[in-house]
């Protein structure tokens, strides 16, 4: 029996493509991190294992501000566009053809088409505009086109998880003399739970991304870490910025697991 | 009871349309609007009818002789450019991710999980630092450059930044996990006694790829495909980092308009030039998808 | 068939072929020891019940897994090691796997065109098998478009389309309601017999199994527990297993009086005594109690105190063409009787004692 098995799901070289690319993938990343630990200023070159990017980054009061700023307007832009897309998504799923559905469907995943840098120019108009008129240059304009931009992201699961649900648990519950109310308290919202709170972090991690539309719509004073970090792209690079770098993806990775394990674990 | 659900609809959705509508759709009307007027001293716009930006986005006056016109090549080049490296990141894309989709699908099921987790981690991760990530890489005092003269291979640092080579290489890193990932829904799909179909029928390798697995995997191609090739038709960050001015891309050119440039209607009309092109690959994907899925049952 | 020589032989012989899944503590034996030689152009069935092999076996033939130990030969010629596409066998899958984006006829010519043969072949073959299913007016239709039973077609077509030596059928008609499966039994026999190709039947309907085999192999377990006509098989089942798979059967607990030659005198409840059947490579002792099974039509409802037998009615089902009186013998063991309702007789009232006749030779002595 020297000969292998004929398998059906290979095909010759794909792994090693497939490996090389999720090397590639991982690759620059890690190297990000690495050099995060850097004692020298070189980004190529290893001078030995240090905190001192991070010290200088927690005492950089610059960086302190527009980190809390990001997480502050993540959470509010997330916590507002999740409420409105449950709400969105109960009026339009499991439901048959209504009028002005596509309408609805295409404002909604509009965000998700058209190109950041087209919203983000077109809020620079609208909110120029509006800062004239009514005198108000406050972060409202921010939490609204980061709440706007995350509608689509918090949609999606709160919908997928509708859309998979029981249709029979509530007429058993309606069965059991719960009204519509009771119904939708005790029965769908508990089962709706994991999509909601998929939703959230889906929008919370893709506000705290969102850098295109901050640059164009923010006021002076009003940068988030990623504008922070694209206009100190252009200086000279310290390693400084990896460490801020860093400090941003294991946040990511922290959210971007937790999302895995919660759709995972119900799904 | 019809009418009443169909308020009760209406009231539910509406708070979600109205931000919509104020912070995301509404503001591109204003920008068509804007396109037709005349740029204002100092940024904005003064409110006279104009087709002048429009007239810029494709032609060039001469400054001492007005009546001489010529295509705007500067303009044309970064078209060009855009087109061209948005199809060769999607090419990229495909070429690297299909195996990788392949890869994962074929995994026993309960370790398929983490490398599909490995993918996405990255699509979820800043854009930003990603491609910080990739500038490193690729600086003169880089990674890359750093390894290359260590290992003797090159004399001198490979200047790589703020060539079309970067931002194409940037692209295809940032948005390689939007390809795997509709190709290996598709693939999870696939029918495996399909593919055995195949080999029994003395189909060999390449046959089956060509023959019984592309075909199938079709629709997930075509949903990568777009799903790479409009983000890349827009990009600003990836080409802003590594492109700088000397790669530039269509957003970085409208970004430039409400910047130090300072013509607001000129980058209007370039927005809605990208839009158009958007769109057109959108109405191109709808086309290809329904004709899929209409042949199916509709061929006879 | 133009392919093949026509002459009676062995098409595939499997020597101790073993096959195991997975390694240590979670090793899963599919198969053991199986030892099988199946003729050239018979209709061979393995049945069994789900998990107990069979498929796995199929597989192992069509060259989709390779067997852990053993020998397999096709005509001869040792194939483990060879792949799929390279052997001259061909598989009606399960669910068909008919490729959905292709006709009809691409479906049934693909295997044709794989093997690069020219195009006016390609036609040719197709048509002719097209016809031989009675498909030819779908030609041009997508699966998708198809029925269940016009699918089934397509994929006997589509398998049969490049001669192979041996076809082999994966519960090819499980999918299909009870008319259109009869239907197809009655189709499949008659492509057997025009093309003289050796088919392996994989079924765990015992019913299909007996009606369409020339011999079959019943499995449970990864082995192979009887093999033989379908007759034999029925009639003369060695082992509970089997009689208990194939068709209803009586099981009794009796005492051995006297043993001779093939045969053994058996002790029936009541006193009497009755001749029995014994499985081959079975002696069992004189004194030693055994397991006998007799069919429930090798009975007869005689009148109280007539027969081999005495029971007492318990009740009575009703299945159209015959019915199914249940009884308990003197002893307390349970016996249940059909009888054909030929006329229209009355059941038994329960409680009621009557007698019981068993047919000559009809009771069978199991092995275990």
């Amino acid at each position: 029996m020297a000969s292998r098995e004929f398998n059906v799901r290979a095909l010759p070289g794909f792994g090693a493509v497939a490996i090389f690319t999720l090397v590639m993938l991982y690759l620059p990343i890690i190297i990000l991190v690495i050099f995060s630990f850097n004692e020298s200023q070189s980004q190529s070159a290893w001078g030995g294992f240090s905190l001192k990017w991070y010290v200088a980054a927690f005492n950089n009061s610059q960086v302190i501000d527009v980190s809390v700023r990001s997480l502050w307007l993540a959470l509010v832009a997330a916590g507002i566009a999740t409420v409105l897309a449950t709400l969105a998504a109960l009026a339009t799923t499991r439901v048959g053809r209504f009028p002005g559905q596509t309408m609805i469907y295409a404002l909604i995943n509009q965000p998700l088409m058209v190109p950041e840098i087209v919203t983000g120019i077109a809020l620079l108009i609208f909110v120029a505009f509006l800062k004239v008129q009514t005198g108000y240059a406050g972060m409202g304009y921010m939490v609204a086109a980061h709440t706007a931009f995350c509608i689509p992201f918090a949609y999606l699961p709160i919908r997928a998880r509708l859309e998979t649900m029981d249709l029979t648990l509530e007429r058993a519950a309606a069965d059991l003399y719960a009204t519509p109310v009771q119904a939708f308290t005790y029965v769908t919202l508990p089962l709706l739970v994991p999509g909601i709170v998929a939703g959230f972090m889906l929008g919370f991690v893709v506000s705290l991304d969102t850098v295109v539309i901050t640059e164009f719509v923010k006021s002076a004073g009003q940068d988030t870490l990623p504008t922070y970090m694209l206009g100190q792209l252009r200086r000279s690079v310290t390693p400084e910025m990896n460490a801020i770098a860093t400090l941003f993806l294991a946040l990511s990775l922290v959210v971007v697991s937790l999302f895995f394990l919660i759709t995972r674990k119900r799904g | 009871m019809k009418r009443d659900s169909h308020r009760w609809k209406w009231i539910l959705v509406s708070p979600a349309l109205l931000v919509l509508i104020l912070a995301a759709s509404g503001p591109l009307l204003i920008v068509a609007v804007y396109s037709f007027l005349s740029p204002g001293n100092m940024g904005g716009v003064a409110w006279d009818f104009s087709t002048d930006a429009w007239f810029r986005v494709f032609f060039k006056r001469d400054i001492f002789e007005p009546e001489n016109v010529t295509l705007n090549a500067d303009h044309l080049a970064v078209f060009q450019r855009t087109i061209w490296l948005s199809l060769q990141t999607t090419v990229i894309c495909a070429a690297l991710g299909f195996p990788t989709a392949w890869f994962i699908a074929t995994r026993p099921a309960n370790r398929r999980m983490i490398w599909l987790f490995l993918i996405t981690v990255p699509f979820w991760t800043n854009l930003l630092i990603r491609t910080f990530a990739i500038q490193e890489m690729i600086r003169n005092t880089g990674t890359l450059n750093t390894a290359l003269l260590w290992l003797g291979v090159i004399g001198e640092p490979i200047e790589m930044m703020y060539t079309d080579f970067a931002v194409l290489l940037g692209m295809s890193y940032v948005f390689l996990p939007l390809m795997v990932l509709p190709l290996y829904a598709a693939m999870d799909k696939l029918d495996f006694r399909l593919v055995e179909a195949g080999y029994d029928l003395y189909a060999s390798r390449f046959q089956v790829l060509r023959h019984v697995i592309l075909p199938l995997v079709k629709p997930g191609f075509i949903a990568g495909s777009i799903l790479v090739f409009i983000p890349s038709i827009g990009a600003y960050v990836t080409p802003r980092v590594l492109g700088g001015g000397r790669s530039m891309m269509m957003g970085n050119l409208i970004g430039l308009q409400f910047g130090q440039g300072r013509n607001w209607p000129l980058g209007s009309a370039l927005a809605m030039v990208l839009l158009v092109i958007v769109v057109v690959a959108l109405v191109f994907y709808l086309r290809i998808t329904t004709r899929e899925t209409g042949g199916r049952d509709g061929q006879s | 068939m133009p392919d093949g020589d026509g002459q009676s032989g062995n098409e595939i012989e499997i020597e101790a072929v073993g096959k195991v899944f997975g390694q240590g503590d979670t090793a899963f034996h599919a198969l053991s020891g199986i030892d099988l030689t199946i003729r050239t152009g018979e209709f061979f069935t393995l049945l069994g019940p789900s998990g107990c092999g069979k498929t796995t076996l199929l597989r192992v033939i069509a060259g989709f897994e390779h067997p852990t130990s053993g020998r397999l030969r096709i005509k001869g010629q040792d194939v483990v090691g060879q792949a799929p596409n390279q052997r001259l066998v061909n598989t009606v899958f399960q669910n068909y796997a008919l490729f959905p984006h292709m006709t009809v006829a691409q479906n049934i010519g693909f295997g044709l065109k794989m093997l690069g043969r020219p195009r006016a072949e390609i036609a040719a073959t197709t048509d002719e098998m097209m016809h031989l299913v009675k498909m030819e007016a779908m030609a041009a239709r997508k699966p998708s478009e198809l029925s269940g039973g016009q699918q089934q077609r397509v994929a006997l077509a589509r398998a049969l389309a490049p001669r192979p030596r041996v076809l082999l059928l994966d519960e090819p008609l499980s999918a299909l309601d009870l008319k259109l499966r009869k239907e197809m039994q009655t189709e499949l026999k008659r492509l057997q017999v025009e093309t003289g190709i050796t088919f392996v039947f994989v079924t765990h309907d015992q019913e299909e199994a007996l009606t369409m085999s020339d011999r079959l192999a019943v499995m449970n377990q990864g082995r192979i527990l009887q093999l033989g006509s379908p007759h034999e098989i029925y009639h003369a089942p060695t082992e509970r297993f089997v009689a208990d798979f194939i068709g209803e059967t009586n099981f009794l607990t009796l005492n051995v009086i006297a043993v001779q030659g093939r045969g053994a005198d058996l002790a029936l409840p009541g006193g009497r005594t009755i001749a029995a059947r014994v499985a081959e490579g079975l002696t069992p002792a004189v004194g030693t109690t055994v397991s006998a099974v007799i069919r429930p039509e090798q009975a007869r409802i005689v009148p109280q105190g007539t027969g081999e037998l005495s029971a007492t009615v318990e009740g009575a089902v009703f299945f159209g063409t015959d019915t199914h009186i249940h009884l308990r013998l003197s002893d307390g063991q349970p016996f249940t009787v059909r009888r054909q309702n030929n006329d229209d007789l009355a059941d038994p009232a329960k409680g009621e004692t009557v007698g019981l006749s068993l047919t000559p030779g009809a009771l069978q002595v199991l092995r275990g």
